[in-house]
């Protein structure tokens, strides 16, 4: 196993670029996850250190080595690909025995460590098959067979579980994360599902638009989003943004709606807001630290309920707040209908503020 | 349609267009089959019962002399046809194999490379369809006698070349575009070269379109003529399309020898053809044809 | 959202990255390997060719293929055949021949495509039959055909007076009136098959879904057709037509084999009449001058060749 350094990678084409200055260390052992929307420049990430396509400039190093100009099969890494990749025409077995046989070791071998591997996997019965006669299930494990026979230094994976049925998903997930555990495997995770890279990685590097947002741990990203994209990206359902303006309450710095409301703050959160390039503040809260009441109390903002979804555990109510959508939970017990009018109670612990120019989040320090 | 009590009018207008395209099959049918068959009719007739009016529609004394003159190797027209016939043979199969082994790679290049040119070859390469072999029929003389292959199996099969490879080429590279890229990453990864790649995991998947691509290949070249009537002087030299008409062009009125020779010249294009039919349409379906 | 920057800064500018073509070219060397092997095949047999071509017809040449005692006679050969009357009478001959052969031909093998599409007892049986013209040669054909037009104990002849349509054995290709329609007819017998491969192949791309929408929304057959088939096979038809107008336009063996152009040259066609001048007077320089203009021709039908090939051909590279 081995580490892996990202240093100022650029990749362009033409004059576009997919990626844009990535900086980042995976430590040995370490489950990293790439996490974006689409075309956020992830999966461009991972083809770079892949191999597959060229660097423009900056530097990977895979260990001690520096490999930008090393072909694939010189960079000791293995790859899972979104739809699996495996060779049609060949049975499990050989699937899973070409990559020793292109790295010439002999058949002994190769058949002891094919048969370790299918083990592993519980797929022994499967050897013969055919790629196109197993299930979707059973087509991952063999690409992550694949990639386990040759004991690289680096696992890549992109989006691995996104052609899985959902059921199928949360199983194999957890699958792979006892895999990352057993074998303390250097793995870097490719993935658009949010909540796959917050329940599966150690760290998790959020893109954009070819940019690095934010690299860190999933809690640390959860609790401190850098910017109103990570704060939108990560967690389920969304933080609620809601824009506002800062303002001045008898001294005390608050925050106006157009709506007519003001939200009072406390003395941390007023130093935050003044730290603003302008007057305009996204006020974020996640739907767990809202607290709704159906009659006026001090300090509770008015709002009406638009969608009420009941999942079982909790329900998700949806209001509308000086023009923004905002998501709450609430216990089951708790009823509210569409068009009820209810107030919602802010946490000043918990609330996240963003400078609404710059978009990035607001620091009280 | 007094029997059909469910949904009158829907259900005769299914039928109308059902038995419209019943007749239509059935003119396409005759207006097909009636030449072949009446080919085959008077290849068996003797040369006095097919010069006769009202025709014979079936001949009173069926006869497989012409044939038997064609395949007999005693005879001088025996002789002929069956070197015509391996002459035309062997330029097939060599024009075959060499389209096959020029097309490949060219095609998967065009699919999978980005190399500054690309698209301008790629449409130069298809262009060359575009012309007539009569316009390129001096120069391309005095350039296989300047090279030395006037009378030459060799001008015949550089030339056929040329006019198999553009769609050789797009039909592959149609082929190609539809095998994910993903399979040879993964096999670059798993430490093969991208030749190897390509090699190992790419052209096996391909097989059905190189079968097309080569099926395309050699009926075109079995078929040729005027590159054949041009190149080759020589009577032991001349392939099946020219040499049956050098042949006939002095027997004008044996009809059933000439139909006998036309029948036996198709049946080996026919025969791998509709062997091999449902590889070429689903190279088209993949390949060309795709949205 | 707009937001791309993140950590980094919003105003950073990047020099872009330019390689220069030869640079890009250099890199990716080995990648025209693959290709050199068709290159060099095509530029022997075409670039060559082409520039041979363009040079003789500004030459005055004897007879024989030596072509040692050429005269350069600079466009006089171009200037002679725009004023002969024969080139119109051939022009319009190509149109009709290239126009009625490429849509009729086009009709019958979309039809039959149509036709075959729903599964029944002997379809493949019927498909491969149809498909037999395209396949065997065009002297095949040829000759098959001529037997059948025979003007004494022709086959179609032989019908229709034994039908009493006719009192006596029609000429159908030594007459002025019929020989171009009669080598019409066995010119779409070589090629209607060829449309109706296509558009199989193409039918086979229509969703289902789509015909199943619309026959939900009440279209009955032909306005399924007419909505849905006709317009999502546009891309293939285009390309089909398109193929099929080129090779009528270039058709020689046909019309060479059973007629030789005539009578009157009523069957004479583009093609035809070059090779008749180059092989059969030997005016060289003069066919060159045809085939220049016929280059031209073909140059401005190629630019929509290109156009509707690289229709079919969307998807980009990597």
């Amino acid at each position: 196993m081995a580490q892996v350094v990202l240093k100022d990678l650029v990749k362009t084409y033409g004059s576009v670029y997919a990626v844009h200055d990535v900086s980042l260390t995976v430590n040995d052992g370490e489950f990293v996850a790439l996490v974006g929307p689409s075309g956020c420049g992830k999966t461009t990430t991972l083809n770079l250190v892949a191999g597959l396509i060229p660097i423009t400039s900056g530097d990977i190093v895979i260990g001690d080595r520096v490999v930008n100009n090393l072909d694939p099969k010189d960079r000791d890494i293995a790859m899972v690909f979104q739809n699996y990749a495996l060779y049609p025409q060949k049975s499990v077995y050989k699937n899973l025995a070409f990559p020793l046989q292109m790295r010439r070791l002999p058949r002994e071998e190769i058949d002891l460590k094919v048969r370790e591997a299918a083990k592993v996997l519980d797929m022994t019965h499967l050897l013969e098959r055919k790629p196109r006669e197993l299930s979707g299930g059973q087509q991952q494990r063999v690409a992550l067979g694949r990639a386990l026979v040759r004991d690289p230094a680096v696992f890549l994976m992109d989006e691995p579980l996104s052609n899985l049925d959902a059921k199928l998903r949360v199983q194999m997930r957890s699958e792979i994360k006892r895999f990352h555990q057993d074998l303390k495997a250097t793995i870097i995770y490719v993935t658009h599902d949010q909540l796959e890279a917050v329940t599966m990685a150690d760290k998790m590097a959020v893109m954009n638009g070819g940019y690095l947002q934010q690299y860190d741990t999933p809690a640390q990203v959860f609790a401190h989003p850098v910017n109103m994209f990570v704060a939108s990206f990560i967690g389920s359902p969304a933080m609620s943004l809601i824009p506002l303006e800062a303002t001045s309450v008898n001294g005390e710095t608050a925050l106006s709606s157009a709506e007519g409301w003001t939200l009072a703050l406390s003395p941390r959160n007023a130093r935050k807001v003044k730290k603003a390039t302008s007057k305009k503040i996204v006020l974020g809260a996640r739907h767990s630290t809202l607290k709704l009441h159906k009659s006026s109390i001090p300090g509770a903002i008015p709002a009406k309920v638009y969608t009420v979804e009941p999942t079982g555990d909790v329900t998700f109510v949806q209001a509308f707040l000086s023009g923004a959508v905002v998501n709450i939970s609430v216990p089951p017990s708790v009823s509210v209908v569409p068009d009820e009018q209810v107030w919602l109670e802010f946490d000043q612990e918990r609330m996240h503020l963003f400078d609404g120019e710059t978009e990035m989040a607001l620091n009280a320090e | 349609m007094a029997l059909d009590s469910v949904s009158r009018s829907g259900g005769q207008r299914i039928d109308g267009w059902r038995w419209g395209g019943r007749f239509f099959l059935l003119f396409m049918l005759l207006y097909t089959a009636v030449p072949m068959i009446w080919m085959l009719i008077t290849s068996i007739k003797s040369g006095f019962a097919a010069m006769q009016f009202p025709p014979q529609w079936w001949p009173r004394e069926p006869t497989l002399a012409s044939y038997q003159k064609l395949l007999d190797p005693q005879n001088s027209v025996g002789q002929d046809f069956l070197r015509f016939f391996w002459n035309s043979l062997y330029v097939s199969v060599l024009t075959t194999l060499l389209a096959v082994a020029v097309a490949v790679p060219a095609a998967y290049a065009f699919s999978r490379f980005s190399f500054p040119g690309r698209k301008f070859l790629f449409f130069s390469v298809l262009l060359r369809n575009m012309f007539p072999a009569v316009i390129f029929l001096v120069p391309l003389f005095i350039l296989m006698r300047w090279l030395g292959l006037v009378n030459t199996h060799g001008s015949l099969i550089l030339t056929y070349l040329t006019f198999g490879l553009p769609l050789a080429i797009w039909l592959l590279k149609g082929f190609y575009d539809n095998i994910p890229v993903q399979l040879e990453q993964a096999a670059r990864i798993d430490g093969a070269t991208r030749f190897q790649a390509f090699i190992l995991i790419v052209a096996p998947l391909s097989v059905p379109g190189i079968i097309a691509t080569a099926i395309y290949s050699f009926i075109g070249a079995w078929n040729e003529y005027i590159y054949a009537a041009t190149f080759l002087t020589k009577n032991e030299q001349l392939t099946l399309p020219v040499g049956i008409q050098r042949f006939f062009s002095e027997n004008t009125s044996d009809y059933p020898g000439l139909m006998a020779a036309t029948f036996m010249m198709s049946v080996p294009v026919v025969v791998l053809f509709l062997l091999l039919q449902r590889y070429f349409v689903r190279a088209l379906t993949e390949g060309a044809v795709k949205h | 959202m707009t937001i791309m920057t993140g950590q980094a800064d919003s105003n950073r500018t990047k020099p872009v990255v330019r390689t220069s073509l030869l640079q890009q070219m250099w890199t990716s060397r080995t990648d025209y390997l693959y290709v050199l092997p068709a290159i060099i095949v095509m530029l022997i047999v075409i670039a060559y060719p082409i520039y041979y071509t363009i040079d003789l017809s500004l030459y005055k040449t004897p007879p024989g293929l030596l072509l040692k005692d050429k005269i350069w006679v600079g466009f006089d050969n171009y200037v002679a055949i725009l004023g002969s009357e024969i080139v119109w009478k051939v022009t319009l001959n190509t149109f009709i021949w290239t126009f009625a052969s490429t849509i009729i031909a086009f009709i019958l093998g979309y039809g039959a495509a149509l036709a075959l599409h729903r599964d029944f007892f002997g379809r493949g049986v019927i498909r491969a039959i149809l498909i037999i013209p395209w396949v065997i040669s065009a002297v095949a054909a040829s000759y098959v055909w001529k037997w059948i037009y025979h003007s004494d104990f022709g086959l179609i002849g032989a019908v229709l007076v034994q039908l009493g349509i006719l009192d006596h054995q029609p000429n159908f290709i030594d007459r002025t009136n019929t020989v171009l329609p009669s080598l019409i007819v066995v010119n779409i017998w070589r090629e209607f098959p060829f449309a109706m491969i296509m558009l199989t192949a193409g039918l086979q791309t229509v969703p289902d879904q789509l015909l199943r929408a619309a026959k939900v929304d009440g279209a009955n057959a032909w306005q399924r057709f007419w909505h849905v088939t006709f317009p999502y096979l546009s891309g293939v038809s285009t390309v089909t037509i398109l193929l099929l107008a080129v090779a009528n336009f270039n058709s020689f063996i046909i019309p060479w084999l059973m007629t030789g152009g005539g009578p009157a040259n009523a069957s004479h066609i583009w093609i035809t009449h070059i090779y008749e001048i180059a092989f059969g007077r030997q005016r060289w320089g003069v066919g060159a001058a045809y085939s220049v203009l016929l280059f031209l021709i073909l140059m401005t039908m190629g630019y929509f060749y290109v156009r509707a090939l690289s229709g079919a051909e969307k998807k980009e590279g990597p």
